[in-house]
């Protein structure tokens, strides 16, 4: 059951992987080609200044983007779960056209609304609310709107997946001890759904800070994040070893932020 | 449903393991939206052969996936510097302009191009300059300088190429300094006056800023003539300048790779593309000037008078001519990512 | 009595907010929010003018642009290739290896299960130079199996994390009682386990497909000649401005995507009502 997973993971990220980390600390020539050799200075470079800005940049957006995504996430999730009936396999589905729509298109489509000549705008100014149009384009908040429209529906299929196979005859228990919906959400449910919002976490905090479309798009590329460095590096400079640091460092920060996530998986599934 | 994705993931194997495609075909890496598809499906009607035309949107990322060999394409489609660094790698092959019957179309300015003097290794085709583009509708005055691009006046509805290179050019020459420095010094000032310049920013954008200008999101953007074209000839409010301090001129043009799998037919491709009426299509639908002086007067008068598109003799000389900067690159990438990070 | 009357006092309004109102209003505004735009983009495919802000009347020409635009029908077939082939494998492979993790106790256990959501923690795009770098080595040529390879390793974390959230909320009861019934391991799964499964492997391979179909960065470094897919056409597309033929793209994508659903779901619904009614 296992072959496969090991095969794949080992030949094709391990290696790969390896290759990255030998990378970060090579020395380079003018034109970008790697040399033989070692070198720490690819990892020093990284205490500038600049790069210091560019990981508070990622690790804001990143929080930000994980927290609003989480509290709007769950309630859609719960409601699809609980409340939706037949209506469920329709909801989720909706939740996907966008992405079938394409990333690109579906940014662009909000590069047209946040514009000055946009329906946002025009229709602000239709009811009076503003005399002229507002710059959104090129602002954090932008930048904010686009992040949340590309990870949402990444947060709520996983805490759906996990709420789903609840037994109702646990949750109908918890109401027959007397316990109010209150209660047996926050002792029943909740800890039940935990893997999935776990999952969900994971899967909008980390991606989140790889991004680099969105932050160029809408937010007008001024507040870089460590994907934006990243691209830099390796498409703009060339610069394979200094990305490969870059990328060895967030993988370490990233390591973390799954170690957390195992710990607390395991600890949910001893609680049963 | 495990059956079928065995035979699902059995026929993703045999695609693995297909290789490329058949001989008589032709592989081109280029620019984005430079070779008008028009041109590519004529040269198909008229040989037989296949094209198959991928596109990149920079030349550091071109030479990024050369660099990693065994991409298979037979031309490449490298800006001027990036053909001096494919030279230096051994990427591209030295061309038989034997080979090509329609080389002397080519006019003799951009024959004797400093970057591959005698088009050893590249034949020139499209050209153009960076500089800025407006929107009369929301600035009071004609814009001549890259001063613009700095005055408080405009602040945030200014974008600047998101595009390190691109981006120096306005920072240097507006401090008076030559685009193609390699003194660090200049460098440094120009750093200075990007960041400086960062709070006045809309953003930085190399992809939709046309869009932006058009429609008046931004007042002025730093631009690519050939990527505003389009908008100018949509929105008479849209105008491109080349500043009063010079801008750049830059050249596209197409090289063999060394490993091509069908040089024959990319000899035959630059044959074809060569011809003055081919040429001319090429700059009517994609609203670039090609290298081929006989194609302009087959060309509606319009376009030929056109001056964002053929800039006059006087305008051209003013302009730097980026090349590969070699160590001094080193400069503008610290530079560029304290400006990229700065508050 | 009057006791628990005032500890439910508490919960009243929890449960007129939470449980029946908020879910549901959240729902609403989310949806708003991620089809709006959608609908307003659907809308200006039929623009006539060359505008996606100013209406200047119903034309359908942006479509006939589209339709004759060959570099998309051939970016077109390079993406469903590519999408269906990769979220077969990525699926397969997950929902195998969420099965073991939760399942079995094994030497490695939580590594592998790191591993695993591995591609996540990496910026896709250091997978793509990784994978890149690494097939040049091998001396790979670029072109399908690498760009597979690659969605792959990208949605290989999304398909394993949600059939392993929904493994480890499965009743194990009926598991043991197969084993107790003398049913070896393999069995049990494709008995047991794998039916009890088939709502988030069915997730799985739709998000992976959708990941696959949508991706742009680890495309960008393992696409050879000739897979140039959708989305890498339309980043090129873009920097000719965003016009209505963006948009009418747009339209035939959900218009496909809704069409491919509703064959899919034929088949599916039922599967997946019976799960929810459980």
């Amino acid at each position: 059951m296992l072959a496969p997973s090991l095969l794949l993971l080992t030949l094709f990220v391990l290696v790969p992987l390896c290759v990255v980390a030998a990378y970060s600390f090579a020395l380079r020539d003018s034109y970008g080609a790697v040399l033989p050799g070692f070198t720490l200075d690819n990892y020093r470079d990284l205490f500038q200044a600049a790069y210091l800005q560019v990981f508070v940049n990622s690790f804001k957006l990143a929080a930000s983007t994980t927290a609003i995504c989480l509290l709007i996430g769950y309630p859609v999730a719960y409601f699809i779960a609980f409340k939706a009936g037949r209506a469920a396999p329709a909801l989720l589905l909706l939740l996907l056209i966008p992405f079938w729509i394409n990333f690109l298109i579906r940014i662009s489509a909000w590069v047209v609304l946040l514009g000055r000549g946009g329906l946002i705008n025009q229709g602000a100014i239709g009811l009076g609310l503003i005399d002229v149009p507002v710059g959104m384009l090129g602002t954090y908040g932008a930048t904010l709107v686009g992040m949340v429209y590309a990870f949402l529906p990444l947060t709520v299929f996983p805490i759906y997946a996990a709420l789903t196979p609840i037994d109702p005859r646990l949750r109908e228990a918890g109401a027959d001890l007397g316990a109010g919906p209150a209660e047996t959400f926050l002792r029943v449910t909740l800890p039940l759904s935990l893997p999935g919002v776990f999952a969900a976490a994971l899967f909008v905090f980390v991606p989140s800070m790889g991004v680099f479309a969105i932050p160029v798009l809408l937010g007008g590329g001024k507040e870089i994040i460590l994907g934006n460095l990243i691209v830099q590096l390796f498409l703009e400079f060339r610069n394979i070893p200094q990305g490969a640091a870059v990328s060895v460092l967030l993988l370490l920060i990233s390591g973390v932020g799954i170690l957390l996530y195992m710990r607390a998986l395991r600890r949910v599934e001893a609680m049963k | 449903m495990t059956k079928p994705k065995i035979l699902l993931a059995a026929s993703a194997l045999a695609l693995i393991i297909g290789g490329p495609a058949m001989a008589e075909d032709l592989r081109i890496f280029g620019w984005a939206n430079e070779m008008p598809d028009q041109v590519i499906a004529d040269f198909e009607k008229e040989t037989g052969i296949t094209v198959t035309f991928d596109t990149f949107d920079s030349n550091e990322s071109m030479i990024a996936k050369l660099d990693a060999g065994a991409t298979g394409y037979d031309l490449v489609n490298p800006s001027q510097y990036a053909v001096q660094i494919l030279i230096s790698r051994g990427t591209i092959a030295e061309l038989d302009h034997a080979k090509i019957d329609t080389y002397d179309n080519i006019g003799p300015s951009f024959k004797q191009v400093s970057y591959d003097p005698g088009n050893k290794y590249s034949i020139p085709y499209v050209w153009g300059t960076t500089g800025l583009a407006y929107n009369k509708s929301c600035v009071d005055e004609p814009i001549t300088s890259w001063k613009a691009l700095f005055d408080e006046k405009y602040k945030g509805r200014i974008y600047m190429l998101d595009n390190m290179l691109a981006a120096y050019i306005a920072g240097l020459q507006v401090n008076g300094f030559s685009a193609n420095t390699s003194d660090p010094a200049e460098v440094e000032k120009a750093t200075e006056t990007l960041i400086a310049q960062k709070p006045l920013l809309a953003g930085y954008n190399s992809t939709n800023f046309a869009d932006l200008v058009s429609s008046g999101e931004a007042c002025i953007v730093e631009s690519w003539s050939s990527s505003v074209l389009q908008a100018i000839k949509d929105n008479p409010d849209v105008v491109y300048v080349l500043p009063e301090e010079g801008g750049t001129m830059w050249i596209d043009g197409y090289s063999i790779l060394s490993d091509a799998p069908n040089p024959d037919a990319a000899y035959k491709f630059l044959t074809y593309i060569l011809r003055p009426e081919v040429a001319a299509k090429t700059t009517e639908l994609s609203q670039t000037a090609t290298v081929v002086p006989a194609s302009k007067a087959l060309l509606p008068g319009d376009l030929a008078n056109n001056s964002a598109v053929f800039p006059d003799e006087a305008t051209i000389a003013n302009a730097d001519f980026i090349l590969d900067l070699g160590d001094a690159m080193k400069f503008y990438q610290d530079g560029w990512t304290k400006v990229k990070a700065a508050q | 009595m009057s006791g628990q009357q005032a500890h439910r006092a508490g919960p009243g309004w929890f449960t007129r907010v939470f449980a029946h109102g908020l879910s549901g209003w959240v729902t609403l505004i989310t949806y708003i929010f991620m089809l709006a735009p959608i609908v307003v983009l659907i809308a200006f495919a039929f623009n006539a003018g060359r505008s996606t802000v100013v209406w200047t009347g119903f034309s359908l020409d942006w479509f006939e642009v589209v339709w004759n635009n060959r570099h998309i029908a051939r970016a077109l077939q390079v993406s469903l290739i590519v999408a269906v082939a990769s979220a077969a494998i990525s699926t397969a492979t997950g929902a195998l290896a969420a099965v073991a993790i939760t399942r079995r106790q094994f030497l490695g256990r939580d590594a592998l299960g790191a591993a695993l959501a591995a591609p996540l923690v990496l910026p896709e795009i250091v997978l793509g130079v990784a994978l890149l770098v690494f097939m040049s080595f091998m001396g790979v040529t670029l072109g399908y199996g690498t760009m597979i390879i690659g969605h792959v390793l990208v949605s290989l974390p999304f398909s394993t994390l949600i059939v392993r959230a929904a493994a480890s909320s499965l009743d194990l009861q009926l598991e043991n009682a197969a084993a107790d019934l003398g049913a070896n391991e393999w069995q049990t799964f494709r008995m047991v386990t794998l039916p009890q499964l088939m709502p988030a492997i069915f997730t799985a391979f739709i998000l992976s497909a959708t990941l696959s179909f949508d991706n742009l960065v680890m495309s960008t470094f393992t696409s050879g000649v000739g897979t140039t897919t959708l989305p890498l056409r339309i980043y090129s597309m873009l920097k000719l401005g965003i016009t209505p033929e963006i948009n009418a793209l747009g339209t035939l994508l959900v218009v496909a995507n809704v069409a491919i659903l509703f064959l899919v779901m034929g088949r599916y619904l039922p599967l997946m009502l019976k799960t929810s009614r459980r």
